[in-house]
């Protein structure tokens, strides 16, 4: 058990420090990640499947140039938020094999409902929106990052594995390895994998998670293992009988990196502002990306009720889905109301 | 110092990147039509009655027939749309442009060159009166 006086948490130092040293994964895999993209961009071209747009891209790959940025500034208190809860640890893991693999499921737990709730709560979605902005689905849109996650204390969904014993550096570890996984599953060039797709995310998957079709909203949220979403009931398969819509149900009208990067967090002000009761605040602040007090913009459970209503659940027969079954681009909005929409 | 040059050696990657899409080609951009606005507004339910669209066709403002009104600007090769009531958006007309605000940063107003007198409705919706 951790815990306790000053001269324990000195003995407990020893099992929280790696015993070989790590090196910064994800700043390892960068050329790694341009040089795929570059042959992304090339096969694109050559076999005409997926699709890119410079200023898309640009805009995407400025994003994640911004997320490096935040991190030097911000990721020092995100790791001293760590090494602080660790003083309170139950328990001493230490650095064992059984420990490392047990860590990998944890992190990849913890991810998934990170991911969940960033999809569900509306303060986390202002960082986790940026990811999703983009109208494309290709590897610069795995780059395309928030700036703001360390302030929205997004890393919180993983002090409890640092609080149950894992030590600190173990669970960063793990969290730049499926940051790292994550990247090539962004791309539209990769078709469907056979038996891995039981047990991986996989681009499959992860287009349906990036996908705005009412069918495919809520769904995928795994970052390395989709047995969770197995578990949890938010698989849903890809389908050949439906083209997939990437991007936001608002979908953004610019390319700005700041607007890119604020726009939700600017919408939550000017909602929270203009409550009429706490209530009303903790609503815009805290419930599903949409809502709203009177029910009057839409969200993503009621995009769903209304493609259920339209074509049945849960799969309707492919001879229904015209493409009207798929959201429009246009958001419909109410006088004086802005931004807050779901995905 | 090792920070500096991580973000410097990202930066100069960034700008190889996006010079290697623009090397190939991926430069498409979208026009806006009449026949693509007016799916948009069916998607909506909506229809459309009366549309302005720039001349280089990127931003277009239209009336719809039940008194809303549609904002498009292309984006890239994809287009980017609201429909909001006539008096959530901003319309101002000055020097042969007419400019069209919302209240989300995440949509920049939109600015048309008028080739043309506006028709009543933008001229109405300018002055703050219905559609």
């Amino acid at each position: 058990m951790g815990g306790g006086d000053g001269a324990r948490r000195t003995d407990m130092k020893a099992p929280i420090a790696p015993p070989f040293e790590i090196p910064d994964i994800v700043t390892y895999a960068v050329p790694g990640f341009i040089l795929l993209i570059i042959a992304e961009m090339l096969y694109v071209r050559a076999a005409g499947r997926g699709r890119y747009q410079s200023a898309d891209s640009a805009s995407s790959l400025w994003m994640g140039f911004g997320n490096q940025v935040a991190k030097v500034l911000l990721g020092g208190f995100v790791v001293a938020s760590y090494f602080w809860v660790a003083h309170f640890r139950l328990f001493d893991l230490g650095w064992t094999w059984p420990v490392l693999v047990a860590c990998f499921f944890a992190e990849d737990l913890a991810y998934y409902w990170f991911h969940r709730i960033s999809h569900e709560r509306r303060w986390f979605w202002a960082s986790h929106v940026v990811h999703h902005s983009s109208q494309h689905y290709n590897l610069t849109t795995a780059l395309r990052q928030t700036w703001t996650g360390a302030i929205g204390l997004a890393f919180i969904f993983w002090l409890p594995l640092v609080w149950l014993g894992f030590p600190p550096v173990m669970v960063l570890m793990f969290q730049s390895i499926s940051l790292v996984y994550q990247f090539w599953i962004h791309t539209e060039t990769i078709d469907r994998l056979g038996p891995l797709e039981w047990v991986m995310n996989t681009p499959s998957h992860h287009r349906v998670h990036h996908a705005i079709n009412p069918r495919y909203l809520d769904a995928n949220y795994a970052g390395v293992l989709i047995i969770w979403d197995r578990l949890f009931g938010t698989f849903v398969p890809e389908t050949k009988d439906e083209k997939i819509r990437y991007g936001i149900i608002m979908q953004l009208g610019a390319f700005n990196p700041f607007r890119i990067a604020f726009h939700e967090w600017a919408g939550i002000w000017r909602d929270v502002s203009s409550a009429k009761s706490p209530g009303e605040a903790w609503g815009f602040l805290f419930g599903p990306p949409g809502w709203s007090p009177d029910g009057s913009r839409k969200t993503s459970a009621s995009l769903k009720a209304a493609w259920r209503a339209q074509y049945g659940s849960p799969a309707p027969s492919p001879a229904a889905l015209v493409p009207t079954a798929q959201p429009s681009q246009a958001e419909t909005l109410h006088a004086g109301e802005g931004a807050g929409g779901p995905y | 110092m090792n920070d500096l040059v991580t973000l410097a050696g990202s930066a100069i990657g960034v700008l190889a990147m996006v010079g290697a899409a623009m090397a190939l080609g991926f430069r498409a951009r979208a026009r806006l039509t009449e026949v693509e606005l007016s799916r948009i507004a069916v998607e909506e339910g909506r229809t459309l009655q009366d549309v302005l669209i720039a001349p280089d066709a990127r931003c277009a403002l239209a009336r719809l027939a039940d008194g809303a009104v549609l904002v498009a600007r292309a984006l890239g090769d994809g287009v980017s749309a609201r429909i909001v009531s006539s008096s959530a958006a901003r319309v101002t007309l000055k020097a042969g442009r007419l400019r069209v605000a919302l209240s989300d940063i995440g949509y920049p107003p939109i600015e048309l060159r008028l080739q043309q007198a506006p028709p009543a409705w933008a001229v109405a919706m300018a002055q703050g009166g219905p559609t």
